[in-house]
């Protein structure tokens, strides 16, 4: 498509856009936010919005909620070096030993793909990729397909 | 005059343009009017800062538009791979009713019903054709922008555009100037 044809049509469709009114909003919507208003403020303050709050509970929420904070990082602190946590820690890691041999049995498996790989060569490696790549396109573009098709509108020839 | 009576009229002068903003982008009457609702609602809480400003309809438009378009993505399906289909429950490819003789549209009609007409048609396009036309040629946005708003590469915004425009041109029957008989 040349840029000649795009520019007159960006200006047609453009002139005709800017020569449209605003849609009138119908009458019934000012007493719904009114009415929505009126709802909202017969709320407690608490189920307000935080930003309608009155100033002094809005500042005594934030200290609290920073206190809060300070507290939880202390805490944590305290813990890391507490030697009850240390303790649990250690008794902890006992059960978990057993993760070590899946871990193990893992390393093994991965060890021997990695000989079958080394066996068959990088050809071999880049082939299955391509397949998968292939395969997962294939799928992908037969469902846009099929979506398509299942979907498709009849274009009125104008 | 009270806050209340302040809002009212503040409200009145600018809901039609937050409810053209919101309904030109959905194109759906309840959802316009939901969004509009929601938009007021959110300015009364700023009301203190706004009522004054001279930026108020900016203000309000950029809100309407945000909230349409979080609308559309929460409740609609995204800008994808299958942007093309209609959306079920819609009628997005509805067609319009023209006359059947083969003289210009734009002739034969008074403004009010050629107004009428292209908001008919532009509110027919598929949404994902709709929203970036509609950024375009009243929020004026650069395709860089909306690309940005709507995350969507520059590629499919420049196609969705032109198609948009496409479809609304053979729609309203326009001529243009190459084309001019």
């Amino acid at each position: 498509m040349n840029a000649d044809y795009e520019k007159q049509l960006e200006a047609g469709i453009s002139r005709e856009l800017k020569r449209l009114p605003e849609l009138a909003a119908p009458d019934s919507l000012v007493t719904r936010v009114m009415s929505a208003l009126d709802r909202r403020s017969r709320f407690p303050w608490y189920r307000r919005s935080w930003l309608t709050w009155p100033p002094a509970l809005r500042w005594a929420c934030f200290t609290v909620l920073l206190a809060l904070f300070a507290g939880f990082c202390a805490a944590g602190s305290a813990m890391a070096h507490s030697r009850t946590i240390l303790f649990a820690i250690r008794r902890m890691e006992e059960p978990l030993s057993g993760l070590a041999t899946i871990g193990n049995t893992l390393e093994a498996l991965a060890g021997s793909g990695v000989l079958v790989l080394k066996k068959f060569g990088a050809v071999f490696l880049i082939s299955c990729s391509v397949a998968l790549a292939l395969g997962c396109s294939l799928c992908l573009g037969a469902g846009a397909i099929y979506l398509r098709l299942a979907f498709a509108k009849h274009e009125k020839a104008l | 005059m009270t806050n209340v009576q302040q809002f009212e009229a503040f409200m009145r002068r600018y809901q039609n343009m937050v409810f053209s903003t919101a309904m030109r982008l959905l194109a759906n009457q309840t959802e316009a009017e939901d969004v509009t609702q929601e938009v007021f609602l959110k300015a009364y809480q700023y009301f203190d800062r706004i009522c004054a400003s001279p930026t108020a309809a900016g203000w309000l438009k950029t809100v309407a538009t945000n909230l349409s378009l979080n609308h559309l993505t929460r409740y609609r399906s995204r800008w994808s791979f299958f942007s093309e289909l209609p959306l079920s429950g819609r009628d997005e490819s509805r067609e319009l009713e023209f006359p059947a003789d083969e003289k210009n549209v734009e002739e034969e009609m008074d403004k009010a019903e050629r107004c009428a007409l292209v908001e008919r048609a532009l509110q027919a396009l598929p949404a994902p054709q709709r929203v970036p036309l509609v950024l375009f040629h009243f929020d004026e946005l650069s395709y860089d922008e909306i690309a940005e708003k709507l995350g969507v590469s520059l590629g499919k915004v420049k196609t969705d555009i032109f198609r948009g425009r496409e479809a609304l041109r053979r729609k309203l029957r326009l001529k243009l100037g190459s084309e001019a008989p």
